[in-house]
């Protein structure tokens, strides 16, 4: 009978605490990470810039080609059901800019970068490298972190421009094989009815996506402990935390986005 | 019967783990290979075992060629092999009882008689008194142990045993290598050490470095 | 060429599974604990996730109604349309990919590191008959599920978005006015077909896992990039095979 009275008490205060927690640790990670912002090891956030940005090339042009034709093909559906074929450029670009490049590449970063981030922290906190750096008053948020966060948030706003580019590219080429629309037609569409300032709201979205999945990643690898099954726990977990953060973050920047930018 | 390596090769990507190994392991008799970290030895072991495809060479059992067989007759072959893992490779989801009943039940032994064979195993390995905890709480040499009646409790002809002594303290050593010795009575014992260690060795020791025996 | 292998792999592992399932049966109850530890807690990721998802959509198309075509009543129900047919199964896929497949790359990668794959192997029992084939059936289950779990949630957010936030008239976005066996029938081919291919990819890397606690981390990003990737591929295909068919 108490137990039955105490059980959602005991499960809300549980996830309270653990929410919490989880609050807490990223509150510290991005406060650790604003403070060593200008004292930042270039090289390292070279590297990581070369690991993060540079070697998922080929993986952003997969995601721009295939949004990019799916796009065209559903929106070819409606096209061809109203008669507004001239109207195609315009909802490609517009879905690609607004909704479907920044949340598809953010969630393909989560894996590539978020996991990658998550598993190296993971290995040295299981390793004791961590404590290891302290141990020669070395801070692991000036050295590991903070150039990260910045390699992050820079590769995915970078790969996103590259992203929108390609998807509209491959829109207009795809439209021209499946709707008969000339790429001159496509293109001239997108020009008028699309302003820099949609360019700028996909971007704003890509680059708050990369730092959301840098800071979750970190804190998740931090907290691993336990050998190879917990690096790979820690990984997972920032895979599916990074998912969560990019569709709240989503969900809380687009209105604001939208009343600011028009 | 005899567990033979006939020129074999392994490659894992740009890496030589063996190179062009030749040796034979009698029915029977009991050997050490010993070799620094990385030398290939866990290999060698797992080549024997059929657990790593050589990329050149055969490994023979007996007159079959255990890497040529399919995966289901391979793996009726390894039902003449039992292996202590460097990691223990113990299941934490399952008690002791389950790690060590596993082998007997995969392979259809009914239930009442493949738990008092379990019973007869913890009792020669002196676990009875754990057969109901969980792997992870258990200390290093009791893991050890129940990883040793895990591979026996089938009836192997050949026993491997990587790296035994890993992370345990001399005395726990002594009574691990005690343990080797006695259950492995009759049986070929291959193990993998990095040093020489004459108690299980009764016949040869062979060195590796660099893939290669010296 | 690594394109072609990342594809083409987890075919030759269905074909393995499957052979391996022939000979061994299959695991009823493993299934069922699998689908139970997937349904549980991808649920919440992806019914929150298309919660906002829905919210979002509603939002742009609102917008856009407004400026180009002056009457909302009209995009609502090519709205839902393209809800079901589109955005909630590549959607629902993509986390479930980030969800399931982190989770199985995870575990399979720290057993192989762990040596526990090649124990199960000494002790005659298949892998992939253990350990990929329950992951396969309770996915293939599992992701069209969460998938109407999603299109639910979705519905109801974007009902609430209009409902309140603009005060208009919410049901005609959630209108099922368009939606005809076509557009059902792509929702839920491209829903089993990435579940299939979800716990493929993944247990691919995972089993694959080689070396140390180093080789974990990489197989979870390698696993889940792949998931991701052949969901998107898979969603692509078809779309396109669906609009080139004309339905």
């Amino acid at each position: 009978m108490t137990l039955a009275l105490t059980l959602p008490l005991r499960v809300l205060g549980a996830a309270s605490l653990s929410a919490a927690r989880a609050t807490g640790a990223l509150a510290l990670v991005l406060g650790r990470t604003l403070w060593h912002l200008p004292r930042l090891d270039l090289k390292e956030t070279g590297r990581a810039l070369v690991l993060f940005g540079y070697r998922s090339l080929p993986l952003t042009l997969g995601i721009a080609v295939l949004t990019g034709m799916t796009v065209v093909f559903q929106a070819g559906v409606y096209a061809e059901k109203f008669g507004a074929r001239l109207y195609a450029g315009w909802a490609g670009a517009y879905a690609v800019l607004w909704e479907f490049g920044p949340i598809l590449l953010g969630q393909l970063m989560a894996a590539r970068i978020g996991a990658r981030n998550a598993a190296e922290l993971a290995l040295l906190k299981v390793n004791g490298q961590i404590e290891g750096l302290r141990g020669i008053s070395l801070d692991p948020f000036g050295l590991l972190v903070a150039p990260r966060v910045v390699a992050s948030a820079l590769a995915v706003s970078c790969l996103a421009s590259i992203t929108f580019l390609i998807a509209i590219v491959v829109e207009a080429v795809a439209a021209y094989f499946t709707l008969d629309l000339p790429p001159r037609v496509f293109l001239e569409a997108v020009s008028h009815m699309i302003r820099p300032t949609d360019f700028l709201a996909g971007l704003i979205k890509a680059t708050a996506f990369g730092v959301a999945i840098s800071i979750v990643s970190t804190a998740c690898g931090l907290s691993a402990s336990g050998g190879a099954r917990g690096v790979g726990r820690a990984a997972a977990q920032a895979v599916v935390a990074s998912a969560a953060a990019i569709f709240s973050l989503d969900f809380v920047l687009t209105a604001p986005l939208a009343r600011w930018l028009s | 019967m005899d567990l033979k390596l006939d020129s074999v090769s392994v490659r894992f990507g740009a890496l030589e783990a063996l190179r062009a190994v030749t040796a034979t392991f009698a029915a029977g008799t009991h050997t050490v290979i010993c070799g620094r970290a990385g030398c290939g030895k866990t290999t060698l072991l797992k080549a024997l075992a059929g657990l790593v495809h050589p990329d050149e060479g055969h490994v023979r059992w007996g007159d079959t060629d255990v890497a040529a067989l399919d995966r289901w007759a391979r793996r009726e072959a390894q039902g003449a092999f039992g292996m202590v893992f460097q990691t223990d490779a113990l299941f934490d989801s399952m008690t002791v009882r389950g790690n060590v009943m596993l082998p007997l039940l995969k392979r259809g032994v009914p239930e009442d008689e493949a738990t008092a064979r379990c019973d007869e195993a913890l009792k020669r390995v002196g676990l009875t008194a754990a057969a109901e905890k969980r792997p992870e709480h258990l200390s290093g040499g009791m893991r050890k142990r129940t990883g040793i009646a895990r591979a026996i409790i089938a009836k192997p002809e050949v026993l491997f045993a990587d790296d035994p002594f890993a992370g345990l303290d001399p005395d726990t050593e002594r009574s691990i290598a005690e343990l080797l010795l006695e259950v492995s009575e009759g049986r070929t014992l291959i193990s993998a050490l990095p040093d020489p260690y004459e108690p299980l060795s009764l016949g040869q020791t062979l060195v590796m470095s660099e893939g290669r025996f010296q | 060429m690594n394109v072609l292998i990342t594809l083409g792999a987890p075919f030759v592992l269905l074909y393995r599974t499957a052979a391996a399932v022939r000979r061994t049966g299959l695991a009823l109850k493993e299934c069922a604990v699998q689908f139970v530890e997937l349904g549980t807690r991808s649920s919440w990721l992806v019914g929150g996730g298309l919660a906002f998802l829905g919210a979002v959509m509603v939002n742009i198309a609102w917008a856009q109604a407004r400026k180009y075509t002056g009457n909302i009543v009209v995009v609502g129900p090519a709205y839902f349309e393209l809800m079901i047919r589109e955005f909630c199964p590549l959607t629902a896929a993509i986390l479930c990919a980030s969800r399931a497949g982190a989770g199985t790359s995870a575990e399979l990668a720290a057993m192989s590191v762990n040596e526990q794959v090649e124990a199960l192997e000494l002790s005659a029992a298949d892998p992939h008959a253990e350990l990929v084939a329950p992951r396969l059936v309770a996915s293939a289950l599992a992701v069209p599920l969460l998938t109407v779990v999603g299109i639910v949630t979705a519905s109801l957010s974007a009902y609430a978005t209009v409902r309140f936030v603009y005060a208009a008239d919410g049901l005609a976005f959630i209108d099922p006015r368009f939606v005809d066996l076509g557009d059902v029938s792509c929702c839920f081919l491209k829903s089993i077909l990435c579940g299939l291919f979800i716990p493929l990819a993944a247990s691919r890397r995972g089993l694959m896992a080689k070396g140390g606690a180093h080789a974990v981390g990489g197989a979870v990003t390698d696993g889940v990039v792949d998931a991701a990737m052949g969901c998107l591929l898979i969603d692509f295909t078809v779309t396109a095979a669906f609009f080139l068919v004309g339905i």
